[in-house]
């Protein structure tokens, strides 16, 4: 199944931005993406029309055979669970720990509850957060909280994974390390798309594709 | 595919949420608790005595009885007692005909006067007159009356109607009262807690949000809302009975010694039908509370 099919999508937002223009991307299983551009050139933009979060103005986009359109709320609804998200800004709840916050992206998935256990168990390992499990994730570092949001994202073994800026904010070595293991769950059903202003961490010798956003209009700067 | 989300691991999740919320709001939560307890329990009182009246209406109907005090000439002639009672008895409607003479009718007296029987041993002679007592069927007591009245040799007719009427007043102002504060406490407690549901919502708007933008269902993400409104109600209805049957019990503690003729229906029975109108009524204001709440979760 084709992940990503946009032809012709525009966002303009009510006050009159045009935050992307006329934007032509076909995403597919395996693909690693890095969208990368300076701030204000339209990354997040892109990532909330994957979510239904916004949608196009013009053009259309279909993710994961999901045409986004307004008032297709079940469909997009479905779509969400298959999506693996790193916020920007983390979107963790407060109050919580950190496994319950993991597990919470899993609870109204079809999963039993040793499965939902081992998932989140098994994320936390990855990111190497285990020692972290019961904390409250008010009480964790920047670099910690964007584990544990990477770790909620991925438990739920999500088809494709949506990763906004998730280097922000982290020296080289951390940020290297969370795209290595961004990059590890790639496989060939599934795909991942990052934004980065940080093009230098991006790694030459791995496969990957590289697109650049500036001013809302797309460019390819590497296709594999 | 549906998702499941009712099963038993997600229980814990939901009494959790419902439990930071009000960890979160101690201080509304103990309010409201507070308050639809006192609504609940005015509610539970007046049913209560509306309950108890008609119970004592009921028993009281279901003694139908007539006394018919006969003139001073005919009481002392066994024989014309004898046949005032058979002609009594030839009315329809009248089932059973007895004569309860005056030793009889001075025991009657002291045993519902119970301790304070001692007056009557200030009277020299036995002041009470022997009368002639029947059962009747109640629906014939219009037609049955007014022949005794017709007899002659009848002086005066005692009935209960006038104390069942003033009975069937009572309860029935009581189940107006009962009706106005069911409605009254359906409306203040729908009010309270959709408010309370709706201030959650706000509270939480971030939380349900991320919720969304993972995929959960509306229903998921409602629940811990519906379940918060059943617990604040509930928690007010708990709060009630237990107030309730305490003044019952004390109630009934009062009126036992000076009153013992006064049929009340038994005690247990009363709480814990009281109780469980109550408690239901709650739950169900709860329940409705939240879904009236709810529809503030969408707009975001
Ligand atoms: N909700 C919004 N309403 C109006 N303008 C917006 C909104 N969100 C983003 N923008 C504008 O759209 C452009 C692209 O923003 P964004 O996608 O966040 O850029 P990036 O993620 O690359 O920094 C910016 O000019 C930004 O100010
Ligand atoms: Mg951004």
């Amino acid at each position: 199944m084709t992940m990503i099919e946009a032809k012709g999508v525009c966002l303009r937002f009510p006050n009159g931005t045009k935050a992307l223009k006329d934007i032509d991307l076909f995403v597919k299983p395996g693909d690693m993406v890095y969208v990368t551009g300076p701030s204000g050139s339209g990354k997040t933009s892109l990532l909330k029309l994957f979510m239904g979060i916004e949608y196009p103005t013009s053009g259309s986009l279909k993710v994961l055979g999901q045409t986004m359109i307004q008032g297709q709320t079940a469909g997009i609804r479905r779509l969400r669970t298959i999506i693996g998200p790193v916020f920007q800004e983390f979107k963790l709840i407060d109050g919580r720990t950190v496994t319950e916050n993991v597990m919470l992206g899993m609870r109204f998935l079809n999963l039993t509850q040793d499965q939902l256990m081992e998932n989140a168990h098994h994320a936390l390992q990855k990111v190497g957060l285990e020692h972290k499990a019961h904390s409250l994730v008010e009480n964790l570092s920047w670099g910690e909280s964007q584990r544990v949001a990477i770790a909620r994202a991925v438990a739920r073994k999500p088809v494709l994974i949506l990763a906004d800026e998730p280097t922000g904010n982290l020296d080289k070595a951390n940020a290297l390390n969370i795209l290595e293991l961004l990059t590890s769950f790639i496989n060939d059903q599934t795909a991942v798309i990052i934004t980065t202003h940080a093009t230098h961490l991006i790694d030459a010798e791995k496969p990957c594709k590289v697109i650049r956003m500036d001013q809302g209009s797309l460019t390819w700067e590497r296709l594999g | 595919m549906k998702t499941v989300f009712f099963k038993a691991g997600n229980a814990g999740y939901f009494l959790n949420e419902v439990k930071t919320m009000i960890r979160l709001n101690v201080f509304s939560t103990t309010l409201t608790i507070l308050s639809t307890g006192l609504i609940f329990y005015i509610l539970a009182m007046i049913l209560s005595g509306w309950w108890v009246s008609s119970y004592v209406i009921k028993v009281v109907q279901g003694e139908a009885e007539i006394n018919v005090y006969l003139n001073e000439g005919i009481v002392n002639s066994t024989p014309e007692v004898q046949l005032m009672m058979e002609r009594i008895n030839g009315i329809e409607g009248v089932r059973a005909v007895r004569l309860v003479n005056q030793e009889e009718a001075y025991q009657r007296m002291a045993e519902v006067l119970g301790k304070e029987a001692k007056v009557l041993e200030k009277f020299e002679e036995n002041p009470f007159s022997a009368f002639v007592e029947l059962k009747i069927n109640l629906e014939a007591i219009d037609s049955v009356l007014d022949q005794l009245n017709q007899l002659v040799g009848v002086e005066h007719i005692r009935d209960n109607r006038d104390v069942l009427d003033r009975l069937r007043h009572i309860a029935g102002v009581l189940r107006l009262i009962g009706i106005l504060v069911v409605v009254a406490v359906g409306i203040s407690t729908l009010v309270i807690i959709s408010h309370i549901i709706r201030l959650g919502i706000a509270n939480n708007k971030e939380q349900i949000n991320t919720l969304r933008l993972l995929g959960a269902p509306e229903r998921f993400i409602a629940l811990p809302f519906l379940l918060e409104g059943l617990v604040l109600t509930l928690g007010g209805g708990i709060l009630a009975v237990a107030l309730a049957a305490f003044s019952l019990n004390y109630l009934y503690a009062q009126l036992a010694g000076p009153l013992p003729f006064i049929p009340l229906p038994p005690r247990e029975g009363l709480v814990a039908g009281m109780g469980i109108v109550v408690l239901s009524l709650s739950a169900v204001l709860g329940i409705v509370g939240s879904l009236l709440g709810l529809p503030s979760v969408k707009n975001d």
